[in-house]
């Protein structure tokens, strides 16, 4: 309790550059604080920058509806995922900052046959990989969310769903400060508004990075860049097989508790969840058309409430506070590119479409492993860039994209 | 308290409302709102805070804040001060334990709630584990205004109407009505949005639309007006904005009292509602304005105290109260006992909307607001919004004393936004999501500025270097009935849909299609099938006519199978390729001419085909069109053994076996409706797919169905063609899948120069084969579920796509992807049925008439 009252400093102010840094991370997002984070923590390694080109949290960390699960369809993913969950649930203890980390159980809806095979499909994986995840029929349904319209004369009735207990929501910006006061207590350095404009290279080496503020030498240097990873690792003749969309997300004024379970219902595009504060929150899919340009539009407002009010028509007369969009660098085969690539000392996290906020922990702990020993952690091997040039591809497409 | 009748009031006191709040009788006049109606009754508390549960009132009476916030028949949220009253409303508090004046939850002002002081949770509740639900319970039952009524149905009551104007005038104050007549008078069609309800007709040749809200300025120049239960979608050739300015709450302690009102309120009660809005008063303003409402105040018999210019300097201002009311206020340490305040710090520009559009906004040192600069192009500002006549001052440094609120949405205090500065939440958008300002209901128009203001204060910077946060529609809250619009969603049915029912089919989804599941009992019709003959309407399949000197070069090049070569008349099975080499869809390409191609597709891949199709050609240029048939093409397919002696005299057509061969294409009469004939066999007999007109559906089904085929439906379909391996795609294939590993290695023709995937199919022969689609027996009668796993050393090994009984083989059998070195006849496997182990062997070939004697006869 001795903390409620007392004001301490999150992190140090930002401070002037030093010429030399051992690892540059590029990024202040969830995964490039996770980065440093871990880097510190699990080998010591504190002669880091994070170099944030806007404040801290201000990409994808700041703007995802923070749905974390690990009912993965590849056993790869699955396990990955996995992992990730389980950091998530000590994290809070781990960084001593309440997450609000809310386990209300995730449910993934079924509206035909087809969407019930693709949930046995990902239940039959997840069991055997010791995943908490079972396909459920209409009556355990109406047990978890009474709410739910799971009549017959729909357009989509719900005939199944995918149920997986430990899927969650949680603080997004929480995460982000919580990673970023331990990063700072532990001497790493975060640079807010530190944008890198170039990563030079000698024979093949990473020597360094400029920046809007001069240049940097280092060894290793880390792209978190997510949305925005074509641009920096064309920075480094990095060709990514990515393209970048945005996904955009709404609140409503906030409620009294009326939903405790995350719905998902990837054949009618939308996703719906009531966070802590008893707002909902409520998604899609991604825009179909590639862009960086982060302009809201008014057909997904439309498109997501009728979407909202065939599951729940309770919500008809509750009202549409603020609409938003991030940036997702989206990947071939809905899995993300990890690790190294063909420049030594750069190595990236990117191809996180939709669904990378749930990965930072484990993206984090795989990347300060990669960069403590120089090899790569094999829950990330399946990751690797290199995959698109064997065509090892780790589909979570399926028959259509789950993607939150 | 109600005054004698004036001119200009906007009620008619010749017709009495009656409605009741918190049950008890509440009399009003047709014109008032429920607030005004409320406030004549003498109701002053209207809601309870967020976090603090502190007594609050009517502050804007303009529907721009949070304070009047009540449950109006069953809906929550509702802004009563603009919400008309009603005859019969059943009106009641929200967010309250007990009532508005005995709020159980109020001991959280004192004492501490859940929420305080700021960022509160984030440091406390992580140990132990276990009992944060408990936690989380409370917080949620917390957190959060109205309640939902569980059992809300929707009403459906919500149209959509689109306008398409020369100019589109957003706000009908002064300024904006001036430019609205200065383009009607050029001749220009305008369309005039304004919030409040209009006062008599709209001037002469404009189209008013009030009370409505203009949502937001989209691309394209798409405006959103939320009027009711209307949404009007409004589309100009120029957009004028003269949204006026916003009144800002003056910063001080004590300043949420209730009694502490915008001079708007004023405005509103003594004008519209003839009110008189308190007895004693003290005027705090920094505009001239705002000044002079003290007029209207003594106009209403109020007793005005004090008029303080608050652009003389600073002033020390702190307000007491007793239960959340206030009894006095302190300005420069004279006390002023007084039931009413009226404070107003300033003007800001309501650039919102400007700034969504694209505009940037900047901050106006000498006025000490925000103004749009950079308008976007046909978007124009006219009026206060333009900065114009605005200003606002500092906060000042502040007294001890009570709370002194910062945002009211969110009960963030001065105290607060210190305490973010110090923790390092050093940047506006930093603060802004750890404190939450600006994030609640009132979208940051009472909060925003005075929020940035006293940050600069606070860290000794400019507000210029503080700068804004980020303006996101809509701009003002907005119902999802009304984004929904009516409670529908297209679902496609064919043309004998009507038919199916009749017989008592079951239905189920395919895509956005709906189709017969069966009609009672699938393993008699499918026995059906094998043994006589069965119907199946597969209207839903895609159909495409592509035509052209260049239709066969383009499918060629399109598809890895050749089509160059297939004669009029004739049928191929196609496989249709990513570039990356993976599976699309399938379907069948028949002939008609040399330059016309017949092309059925999957019935959920029809417009992603149509899509593809036309990608290529827009970089191939070939010379040819592609035509989307679906819709005005029905089929049906008739199959089984006696199907060519049921389908005879119905047609025209010579059936024999010689005139007419497996994958002939032939064109005639069915029942008299001109009909492309495919003879094609997806259920593994001797079978004829039909195509006519879709307007003939029930003729043709009739006329089939009369020779005595059975109706079939798609679960019969799926165990007939799992009998003869067919392939589903999207069920049996994924969006890795390629036509090698399955198991179709002749469709693809490497020989060919080039086709789209072609070097992909290359790279995987290379490569070798890694898993293949294989067809599996069960070794005892059980059925894998789809989506199953094949299980090897306890890991997965591959799955399961398809699996049925077979009453005809007797047998359960399936589809699966297999790894490599599994894929050969009679190998062993292991699959999960029911979380348990059992084993099946490989099929290489149909279970089912493996030389397709049957479907040649
Ligand atoms: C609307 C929406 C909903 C989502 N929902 C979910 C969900 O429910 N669950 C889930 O798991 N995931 C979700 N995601 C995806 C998830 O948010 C992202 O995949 C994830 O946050 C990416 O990792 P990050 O936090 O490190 O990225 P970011 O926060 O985007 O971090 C990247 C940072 O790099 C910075 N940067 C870029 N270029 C430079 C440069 N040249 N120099 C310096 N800095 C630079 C950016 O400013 C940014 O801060 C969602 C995404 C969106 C947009
Ligand atoms: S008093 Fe009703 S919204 Fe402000």
């Amino acid at each position: 309790m001795k903390d409620i009252f007392r004001v301490r400093r999150m992190w140090r102010p930002r401070s002037e550059l030093k010429p030399r840094y051992d690892v540059v991370i590029v990024g202040g997002g969830t995964h490039g604080l996770a980065t440093a984070y871990y880097l510190a923590k699990n080998h010591g390694i504190t002669n880091v920058a994070v170099l944030e080109k806007s404040y801290i949290g201000s990409g994808a960390a700041g703007r995802n509806t923070t749905i974390i699960r690990a009912n993965y369809r590849t056993p790869e993913g699955a396990e990955f995922y996995k992992k990730s969950v389980e950091l998530y649930e000590e994290l809070g203890a781990d960084l001593d900052f309440n997450l609000l980390f809310s386990q209300q159980g995730h449910l993934t809806l079924a509206h035909s046959d087809r969407g019930i095979i693709t949930a046995t499909e990902r239940a039959e994986v997840n069991q055997l990989l010791g995943i908490d995840s079972r396909v459920i029929g209409r009556d355990e349904i109406r047990e978890l969310c009474p709410e739910m319209d799971l009549s017959d004369d729909v357009t989509w009735p719900v005939m199944a769903a995918l149920y997986h207990p430990r899927g969650g929501i949680i603080r997004h910006d929480a995460v982000v400060w919580g990673y970023a006061r331990g990063v700072d207590r532990r001497g790493i350095e975060i640079h807010p508004y530190t944008e890198v404009t170039g990563i030079d290279r000698e024979n093949g080496r990473v020597t360094g990075v400029q920046t809007n503020r001069g240049p940097i030498s280092c060894g290793t240097v880390i792209s978190a860049t997510a949305g925005w990873s074509t641009l920096v690792c064309d920075l480094a003749d990095v060709p990514l097989p990515i393209t970048t969309h945005i996904l955009q997300a709404f609140v409503t004024e906030p409620m009294k508790p009326f939903l405790d379970v995350i719905i998902v219902s990837s054949q009618m595009h939308v996703y719906i969840s009531q966070t802590d504060r008893g707002e909902f929150l409520i998604g899609a899919e991604i825009e179909p058309y590639t862009t960086y340009r982060g302009t809201s539009t008014f057909p997904f407002l439309e498109f997501a409430a009728r979407h909202t009010l065939e599951l729940f028509p309770q919500l008809e007369r509750v009202k549409v506070l603020r609409q938003w969009t991030g940036l997702c660098d989206v990947s071939p085969d809905y899995s993300p590119i990890l690790g190294k690539t063909e420049v030594e000392g750069f190595h990236v996290s990117a191809g996180w479409g939709t669904y990378g906020f749930k990965a930072a922990p484990i993206v984090g702990t795989t990347l300060a492993e990669l960069v403590a020993t120089g090899d790569t952690p094999a829950l990330i091997q399946p990751f690797e860039l290199e995959r698109f040039y064997t065509d090892t591809l780790v589909s979570e497409v399926a028959a259509a994209a789950v993607s939150h | 308290m109600r005054l004698d009748p004036r001119p200009g009031e906007r009620i008619d006191r010749s017709e009495p409302i009656r409605f009741t709040f918190e049950g008890k009788l509440v009399e009003g006049f047709a014109g008032d709102t429920i607030g005004s109606a409320l406030y004549a009754g003498g109701r002053r508390v209207f809601s309870r805070s967020f976090k603090y549960h502190r007594p609050r009132g009517l502050l804007c009476c303009s529907g721009a804040c949070p304070n009047c916030m009540m449950e109006v028949d069953g809906v929550p949220n509702v802004r009563v001060c603009v919400a008309p009253a009603h005859e019969g409303a059943v009106v009641k508090a929200q967010n309250v334990r007990g009532s508005l004046e005995r709020d159980l939850m109020a001991a959280t002002d004192k004492f501490g709630g859940p929420f305080t002081p700021v960022g509160f949770y984030y440091r406390t509740m992580i140990r132990p584990r276990a009992a944060w639900p408990l936690f989380e319970k409370f917080l949620r039952s917390a957190a959060g205004l109205g309640t939902i009524d569980k059992h809300a149905r929707r009403t459906g009551r919500y149209d959509v109407e689109h306008r398409h104007a020369d100019v589109l005038v957003i706000g009908g104050g002064s300024a904006g009505l001036e430019a609205a007549r200065a383009a009607a008078a050029s001749g220009e069609h305008v369309v005039v949005v304004d919030e409040n309800a209009p006062r008599g007709d709209a001037p002469g040749g404009l189209e008013l639309l009030a009370p409505a809200t203009a949502l937001g300025i989209y691309e394209g120049g798409l405006v959103p007006v939320a009027a009711g239960r209307i949404l009007y979608k409004v589309r100009a050739k120029r957009i004028v904005v003269a949204t006026g300015a916003l009144e800002q709450p003056v910063i001080f302690p004590g300043n949420d009292l209730v009694g502490i009102v915008l001079p708007e309120a004023v405005r509103r009660l003594v004008h519209d509602f003839s009110i008189r809005p308190g007895e004693k008063a003290v005027v705090l303003a920094a505009d001239d304005d705002a000044l002079a409402i003290a007029d209207d105040l003594r106009d209403a018999g109020t007793q005005v105290l004090e008029v303080v210019d608050l652009r003389n300097g600073p002033h020390r201002i702190s307000a007491s109260g007793t239960k959340g009311r206030l009894n006095g206020v302190g300005v420069e340490g004279v006390r002023y006992n007084c039931d009413l305040v009226v404070a107003s710090g300033g003007r800001q520009p309501a650039y919102s909307l400007l700034a969504q559009a694209g505009a940037t906004v900047a901050y106006d040192e000498g006025r000490g607001v925000f103004v749009p600069r950079d308008l976007p192009a046909n978007v124009e500002a006219v009026g206060s919004v333009t900065g114009e006549g605005t200003g606002s001052i500092a906060p000042a440094k502040t007294l001890l004393g009570d709370k002194t609120f910062v945002c009211l949405c969110e009960d963030v205090t001065e105290k607060d936004v210190k305490r973010a500065i110090a923790e390092g939440f050093d940047s506006i958008e930093l603060a802004k999501r750890y404190t939450t300002v600006t994030m609640g209901p009132c979208q940051g128009r009472l909060c925003h500025l005075a929020s940035v203001r006293m940050y600069a204060r606070e860290t000794k910077q400019g507000e210029d270097a503080i700068g804004t946060t980020t303006a996101r529609p809509p701009w003002s809250p907005v119902e999802l009935g009304l984004l929904a619009g009516r409670p529908h969603e297209p679902g496609k049915r064919t043309s004998i849909h009507h038919r199916h029912k009749e017989a008592g089919a079951t239905m189920m989804w395919t895509g956005s299609w709906r189709r017969p599941h069966s009609y009672g009992d699938p393993a008699a019709e499918a026995r059906a099938v094998h043994e006589s003959a069965g119907l199946i309407d597969v209207s839903t399949l895609g159909k495409l006519v592509v035509r052209g000197p260049e239709a066969a070069v383009f499918l060629e090049r399109i598809y890895p199978n050749r089509f160059a070569d297939l004669k009029p008349g004739r049928i191929r099975y196609a496989v249709l390729g990513t570039d990356g080499g993976r599976i699309m869809d399938d379907g069948t390409v028949a002939r008609i001419d040399d330059e016309t191609f017949y092309v059925t597709t999957t019935s959920t891949g029809a417009e992603g085909v149509i899509e593809w199709f036309e990608w290529w050609n827009a970089i191939w240029k070939l010379d040819l069109s592609i035509v989307d048939v679906t819709g005005a093409v029905a089929a049906v397919n008739l199959a089984g053994p006696q199907a060519r002696e049921l389908l005879g005299p119905l047609t025209d057509v010579d059936l024999a076996p010689d005139a007419f061969k497996y994958l002939d294409a032939k064109q005639g009469k069915v029942a008299g409706v001109p009909t492309l004939l495919l003879r094609i066999g997806f259920v593994g007999e001797l079978g004829y797919e039909l195509h006519f007109p879709s307007p003939h559906g029930e003729t043709v089904w009739d006329a089939l169905a009369a020779t005595g085929a059975t109706p079939f439906g798609l679960e019969p379909q799926r165990i007939l063609r799992l009998e003869k391996m067919h392939v589903l795609i999207g069920q049996d294939t994924d969006s890795e899948s390629n036509a090698l590993e399955a198991s179709m290695p002749w469709i693809v023709k490497f020989e060919k120069d080039e086709f789209v995937g072609k070097w992909a199919l290359e790279h995987v022969q290379e490569r070798g084969m890694r898993d293949r689609l294989v067809g599996f027996e069960m070794q005892n009668g059980s059925v894998p579920p789809e989506g199953g796993a094949v299980v090897r050393d306890g890991r997965l090994a591959g799955r399961v796509t398809s699996a049925r009984f077979s009453e005809q083989l007797g047998r359960a059998i399936g589809l699966a992807w297999v790894p490599e070195e599994l894929a050969v006849e009679d190998a062993d496997i292991t699959l999960r049925v029911s979380a348990g182990l059992e084993r099946a062997k490989v099929r290489l070939r149909p279970f089912f008439d493996p030389e397709g004697e049957r479907l040649r006869s």
